[in-house]
């Protein structure tokens, strides 16, 4: 059989988002993937420098739009650290909490979409069911379900309503029973083994020389988490394990992302105990009014005391749902930041596409695709 | 890792290419670099300070000249590692990193197209993330957002 390039995408079922897989074929033979992205590029980086730091939160949300949160909370700590602010610690424990119920969230579509793409058809509708519920928790403390605008540099926009504690331990426990549901109506499948065991393998040596992060280093039998190796936030307080596999498959992302929730319900369990016993403040004291408005900046009054401020530069990491997200924001003194730049996790797993796609059929691009967790958001910026 | 144990490392194999080693917040260090030693550089960084692992690459626009940097993490010592070179804005080009990191290769191409960063020898130096034909280098300064430019942009696929 002759040769040839292949499109799939800018609109296929399989991209879930806004981005062009070119691959070379063979008949069935995947020979090489050539991904195209900047479909969804708004240049974010670009219009940060343009905004005041409280801003660039709402740009955040819409750099990954199934794990806003924990992107905020990428950006806030390392704006912090180039503007030398220190939040309470309370503050510190709630975007902990937003962190994991947003892994899950996220979590929870991955698995939703992903079930699709193999051909299971009612998982998608009780992920998407369940996922309603985290949803509905962000709503009830931030207002806004999917684009948040909670945290703040210095802490968080407002504390947690009273109804909080019980309504986040009545979705645990619920999301506990359903998680094994979900393993059921997928381990328990054969066609969901058929289609994934062995499908999509990079071992780790690889992971490592392409730069992978995330449940993708992890189904390698990888042990690295940020939350455990170099703890932001109070990760250092709390108690969990690193979920790992060791098929470097589809089926071990899989297994990942599962036990990975689990996880963060015995984060949640620990850290949602915590804020009922100590209130407090959740925004740091001591900021200059411009930035330390609960809401909006403060206007032609808050801008004129902007020039006696200590210049400086802040990186963070933070393990997000897809992997390892940093920011490195530089602060030269003035309202807005000088640069910021962003690192997305999926950028490098999808950078490393022909690694773990050639070789394979065409009709394992869904699946090996699903198992990444691509989103084109915080890959394009 | 401390920076002094990073520059007793560098400094005798990299000599007058080495600038400085700085601390760095939540960081092993920040190694300020000349551009010619920087394949040198990161091999060391890699094979004998065990950060086989690149996360980043970045550039900064400092109007007279640009700031590349690069973020590594080692998992034997689970900590990260910033290097960082100035290259001239008039002669703004680099050694790629991609033969020491393959990583590298996607953070360089958007550095060059949005920072207007040159990488040598990179295997593969095309657009990402601008359409081709794209001639403006959005993260430079001199870009502003408030006017409007114009442009004609050609397909990829013809």
């Amino acid at each position: 059989m002759s040769e040839m390039w292949i499109n799939m995408g800018p609109q296929h079922p399989m991209t879930h988002g806004l981005w062009n897989l070119r691959v070379r074929i063979d008949g069935e033979l995947i020979l090489d993937a050539d991904p195209e992205m900047g479909y969804l590029h708004r240049g974010i980086e670009k219009i940060s420098e343009d905004r005041h730091y409280n801003e660039v939160v709402t740009l955040m949300d819409r750099c990954c739009y199934v794990a806003g949160l924990a992107w905020e909370h990428l950006y806030v700590l390392a704006s912090e650290k180039a503007l030398h602010i220190t939040p309470p610690e309370r503050a510190e424990y709630i975007r902990m909490m937003c962190d994991e119920f947003q892994r899950i969230g996220s979590h929870i579509m991955w698995y939703a979409a992903f079930v699709q793409d193999i051909g299971l058809m009612s998982p998608f509708l009780y992920g998407m069911r369940d996922r309603d519920l985290v949803l509905d928790l962000f709503q009830s403390f931030s207002g806004a379900r999917l684009t948040y605008e909670y945290m703040r540099v210095g802490g968080v926009r407002n504390d947690l309503p009273p109804t909080f504690t019980g309504h986040a331990r009545k979705i645990l426990d619920w999301l506990e029973q359903r998680f094994r549901e979900y393993d059921q109506l997928c381990l328990g499948s054969a066609i969901f083994h058929k289609r994934c065991d062995n499908l999509g393998v990079l071992k780790a040596n690889d992971c490592v020389t392409h730069g992978i992060t995330g449940p993708m280093l992890r189904s390698a039998g990888v042990k690295r988490d940020l939350r455990k190796d170099r703890p932001y936030a109070r990760y250092d307080a709390v108690d969990f394990d690193v979920a790992v596999a060791d098929g470097a498959d589809v089926t071990g992302r899989y297994l990942v992302r599962m036990e990975e929730m689990r996880q963060s319900i015995r984060i949640l369990r620990q850290v949602v105990d915590w804020l009922e016993q100590h209130p407090g403040p959740v925004m740091a004291d001591q900021l200059p009014r411009w930035l330390g408005a609960p809401y909006a900046p403060v206007g032609r009054e808050g801008y004129l005391l902007k020039r006696n401020y200590a210049k400086g530069v802040g990186f963070s990491s933070v393990e997000e749902p897809h992997g390892e997200a940093q920011a490195y924001v530089v602060n030269e003194g003035s309202e807005h930041p000088y640069r910021v730049k962003f690192r997305s996790p999926v950028f490098a797993n999808l950078a490393a596409v022909r690694q773990y796609l050639v070789g394979y059929r065409v009709a394992d691009i869904p699946p090996i695709l699903g198992s990444v967790d691509v989103c084109v958001g915080e890959v394009d910026r | 890792m401390q920076p002094d144990d990073l520059s007793r490392i560098l400094a005798p194999k990299l000599g007058e290419n080495l600038l400085v080693v700085e601390p760095f917040d939540g960081m092993a260090g920040r190694v300020r670099f000349r551009r010619e030693g920087a394949l040198e550089l990161f091999r060391i960084v890699r094979d004998e300070l065990t950060f086989t692992h690149l996360s980043m690459v970045g550039g900064i626009d400092w109007v007279d000249h640009r700031e590349v940097f690069y973020v590594a993490w080692s998992d034997s010592v689970r900590q990260y590692v910033l290097l960082s070179t100035d290259v001239p804005a008039t002669d703004a080009h680099l050694e790629s990193a991609t033969p020491v990191w393959p990583s590298a290769n996607w953070h360089e191409r958007e550095t060059w197209e949005l920072v207007d960063v040159t990488f040598d020898h990179h295997p593969d130096l095309r657009h990402l993330l601008t359409p081709d034909g794209y001639v403006f280098h959005p993260l430079l300064r001199s870009f502003k957002l408030h006017e409007p430019e114009e442009l004609e942009v050609k397909s990829r696929h013809v």
